[in-house]
């Protein structure tokens, strides 16, 4: 084949712009610590880096919702000890007032911490988390009980709020009050006493009438009343027990996701600098030889 | 006449006349080194008419002539060139505006669709874990804004490229035009010079040239073809240049191309008035590949509907686009999905189905739809004059939005505290149901033929990296194929500055020599003039 100097040339530029373009496509993945900068560098790639962003933000989404689900079962959990820890009261109370050696008086101051107990617990059934009633099932913005200890509102058992955990995976995360408050009941009408405070003033009035008998018949009430309180307070201590199962698997995914993510979509440093540093020597040496090789001709050595 | 004095003498000139003419060949050449679609030339020199000696002895040779120059071309290349060039121009119109789509939907990035759909459902996620507050009604508000307006933009990207390549499309057929004119004139002057015999080489390398462009835009066919006989009984020949079996330029007549402004669209999807390439006389064009045709395809593909080209572009993206916002807008809107996959619609809770926030007991549902669309103002429309667009028909209300209009209504607009209704019951603040259904909707595999959003989204941009891809092979193959043709042709063709060199020796000595011969004539006529004196 006879060859040319223009044919040289054009070989001599193809040559070095395919090894320039290498060289570039190097530098774009060292500086940017990406393997690909457009779909169609690599489609499979793109595409799965798109599906694994999805995963992880919504295990970021999920965690975040597990954190806020775990506040908000926190404080119902404290709450509901509270509300225990005031019945418990209530009860050692009821059980001495019961035990026939009581004057008067005696009852009396008995009666008056009662009075302040109940208070206490119509406060506590009134519990907020960040301005929102804990109880009040959908109706955050509402209290549950009156000085009274009456509803306030209509409450029911399918008020209940689901947190996403995971994909298809809801929690819930409120008490609703008439499960509490009402002896487990699925839901109560607007101005029904509740049966918790209920025991309360019965309580208050056998004090009143000094009758030792009917002080210590309230105890089984109360006896069902803390029973209630445990059963709740044990559904709530079973749901922040998954939640914390959650919230390591949603850690563990999102470890494991995120590392899934930086193998598919990000380069190694490494090998990427390799082949840069190797595509340089290749560009180095094409240039070298291709300015030594078009430079001669006959012209040169004609004088 | 052998035995003539100045016989000698006649052969020399002969002689340094060949040469002289061989050393200014040579320095055409060189001269036209690096002139574009230049062939080289050499001389055809033969030896002159020999005289016959009339006592016998034979013929005596007279010296050297030179009878022409010859361009050295291989016309087979030229043929081959030119059908390659038609898909290299193709490829690299279409890979290069691949690439501008790709661009435009900006994945995958931290700024891309993906980005933004994962923030709004994040947004939806966090007003599940705080429904009453409003500052989280507010931003979700704000993500909905970016969601929109991320479709708008890449909508308006489209449109912008779109019209861009419709003004592409104009000058090349004024280029093409041109070319034709060109080649039309150079037709003309080629066949003057040559119906009285003579070759008008660097004509005729022009000519190539130009052909070599034209090729590069629009599926050509280049040849000569004889009109019979001339006078002085050559071939009368012809150059004719065809698209697709109608001439383009008929030896010095020239058929133009057009662009007319279509009437109507051609897809539902494309921005008014682009252009129509046709022949001048009306007849319907043909083209088959070329810089035109990745052009055209790009700006009219749509997956072969509509008449269109069966190349993905941009209709074809825009259309998925919209597709995507019209299905998701009315699935979040109206609660109407497939949830099972059964080929059923479901009516699950939507958005029109919630309670505003502020929602009295017995108050009925708001009936607020969360996304509509830009009036013709450019302001968001409210839910009700939306509804009034489909007359009672929920699917054509939708047909009216697409990812340039897309956007939330007005009433979420101006208060997102109170008509964000994600309550499925009135009067009740911590209750999201209507905002479950809405959340559950994104895993739904059935709400897209595609899937989910993300997965329909992540079809659309595997689309398009694949199609990128394929334009790249195709490109880097034409490239190397084209390339090799083109040095197979610049080997037969091409001018070797060493080959002219030798030559420039060559010619230089040939033209010392036979002066050498008249100063050696020289030398025997003084001899015999002055020194044999009487």
């Amino acid at each position: 084949m006879r060859i040319t100097n223009n044919m040289l040339i054009n070989n001599m530029l193809s040559n070095l712009s395919n090894s320039l373009n290498r060289v570039s496509k190097y530098q774009n993945q060292v500086a940017s610590k990406k393997k690909i900068s457009l779909p169609s560098d690599d489609p499979i790639v793109a595409s799965r880096a798109l599906k694994l962003r999805t995963d992880v933000a919504e295990i970021e989404q999920y965690k975040r919702n597990v954190d806020d689900a775990e506040s908000w079962m926190e404080i119902t959990e404290t709450t509901i000890m509270q509300i225990e820890n005031v019945m418990q009261r209530a009860r050692e109370l009821t059980v001495d007032a019961a035990n026939g050696t009581k004057t008067p008086e005696d009852m009396a101051k008995i009666k008056a911490e009662i009075e302040q107990l109940k208070a206490q617990m119509i406060q506590l059934a009134n519990t907020t988390y960040s301005g929102r009633y804990i109880f009040s099932g959908f109706k955050t913005d509402k209290a549950l009980l009156d000085e009274q200890g009456n509803f306030l509102i209509e409450v029911s058992d399918d008020e209940k709020m689901f947190y996403e955990i995971g994909i298809g995976d809801d929690i819930d995360v409120n008490v609703v009050g008439c499960d509490l408050f009402h002896g487990g009941s699925k839901g109560v009408a607007e101005g029904t006493k509740s049966r918790l405070i209920g025991t309360f003033d019965n309580l208050i009035a056998a004090l009143e009438s000094g009758n030792e008998k009917a002080v210590g018949d309230v105890i089984a009430d109360i006896d069902t009343e803390i029973e209630n309180i445990l059963r709740v307070l044990s559904a709530v201590g079973a749901r922040t027990n998954r939640l914390e199962l959650t919230s390591n698997r949603l850690d563990d995914d999102y470890i494991n996701f995120t590392k899934l993510m930086s193998k598919n979509e990000d380069v190694d440093l490494a090998e990427a600098i390799m082949h840069w540093t190797n595509e340089m020597n290749v560009y180095n040496a094409a240039l070298a030889v291709g300015a030594k090789v078009i430079q001669p001709t006959l012209v040169d050595f004609l004088l | 006449m052998s035995g003539s004095s100045f016989f000698g003498i006649d052969i020399a000139t002969r002689g340094l006349y060949s040469a002289q003419r061989g050393l200014a060949t040579v320095n055409h050449n060189i001269g036209n080194i690096t002139t574009p679609g230049f062939s080289r030339q050499v001389l055809e020199q033969r030896a002159a008419r020999p005289i016959l000696m009339a006592n016998g002895t034979g013929m005596l040779g007279t010296g050297s002539e030179v009878i022409g120059v010859k361009r050295v071309r291989d016309e087979y290349l030229d043929v081959k060139y030119r059908t390659e060039a038609q898909y290299l121009g193709e490829w690299d119109v279409k890979q290069a505006l691949l690439e501008e789509l790709q661009v435009i939907y900006n994945e995958p990035s931290e700024s891309g669709f993906n980005t933004v759909l994962n923030e709004f459902y994040d947004s939806l996620q966090r007003l599940s874990t705080d429904p009453s507050n409003p500052s989280t009604r507010a931003a979700l508000k704000e993500k909905a804004v970016m969601l929109t307006k991320y479709f708008n933009s890449v909508a308006a990207h489209f449109e912008y490229m779109q019209n861009d390549i419709n003004e592409i499309i104009y000058a090349k057929v004024q280029e093409i035009n041109s070319l034709a004119d060109q080649i039309a004139k150079l037709n003309q002057q080629i066949y003057s010079y040559e119906v009285s015999g003579n070759v008008a080489n660097d004509l005729r390398d022009q000519r190539g040239y130009l052909v070599d462009k034209l090729a590069r835009l629009i599926n050509i066919e280049a040849y000569e073809v004889s009109y019979g006989k001339l006078p002085n009984g050559q071939d009368d020949m012809r150059f004719v240049i065809t698209i697709s079996g109608k001439a383009l330029v008929d030896h010095n007549k020239v058929s133009y191309l057009t662009t007319i402004q279509r009437e109507n669209k051609l897809n539902e999807e494309d921005i008014p008035d682009l252009y129509e390439v046709a022949w001048a006389d009306g007849n319907r064009l043909v083209v088959k590949s070329g810089e035109l045709k990745g052009y055209l395809d790009v700006r009219d593909g749509n997956e072969g509907l509509n008449g269109s080209s069966g190349f993905r572009g941009i209709p074809y993206y825009m259309r998925k686009l919209n597709e995507f916002v019209r299905t998701f807008a009315l699935t979040f809107n109206e609660g109407l999905i497939d949830i099972n996959g059964d080929g059923v619609v479901e009516d699950v809770m939507g958005h029109v189905d919630g309670y505003k926030l502020n929602s009295k007991e017995g108050d009925s549902a708001a009936g607020i739809r969360f996304f509509t669309m830009f009036d013709e103002n450019g302001k968001p429309m409210s839910s009700e004059d939306f509804a009034k667009l489909g007359g009672g028909d929920i699917e054509e209300m939708y047909r009216h939005i697409t990812a340039k209009n897309f956007s939330i209504s007005s009433e979420i607009y101006e208060d997102p505290t109170n008509n964000i209704c994600i309550s499925s019951a009135p009067g009740e603040v911590g209750n999201f149901e209507v905002l479950r259904s809405l959340i559950d909707m994104r895993h739904n595999p059935y709400m897209f033929r595609e899937g989910s959003p993300e997965d329909y989204i992540k079809t659309v941009i595997s689309c398009v990296g694949v199609d990128g891809q394929l334009a790249m092979h195709y490109l880097n193959n034409q490239t190397a194929i084209t390339q090799q043709i083109d040095n197979r042709r610049e080997s037969v063709s091409g001018v070797s500055v060493n080959e002219e060199m030798s030559n420039l020796v060559r010619y230089q000595h040939a033209y010392k020599a036979a002066a050498k011969m008249i100063q050696t004539y020289d030398e025997i006529l003084d001899v015999l003039v002055n020194r044999l004196g009487v």
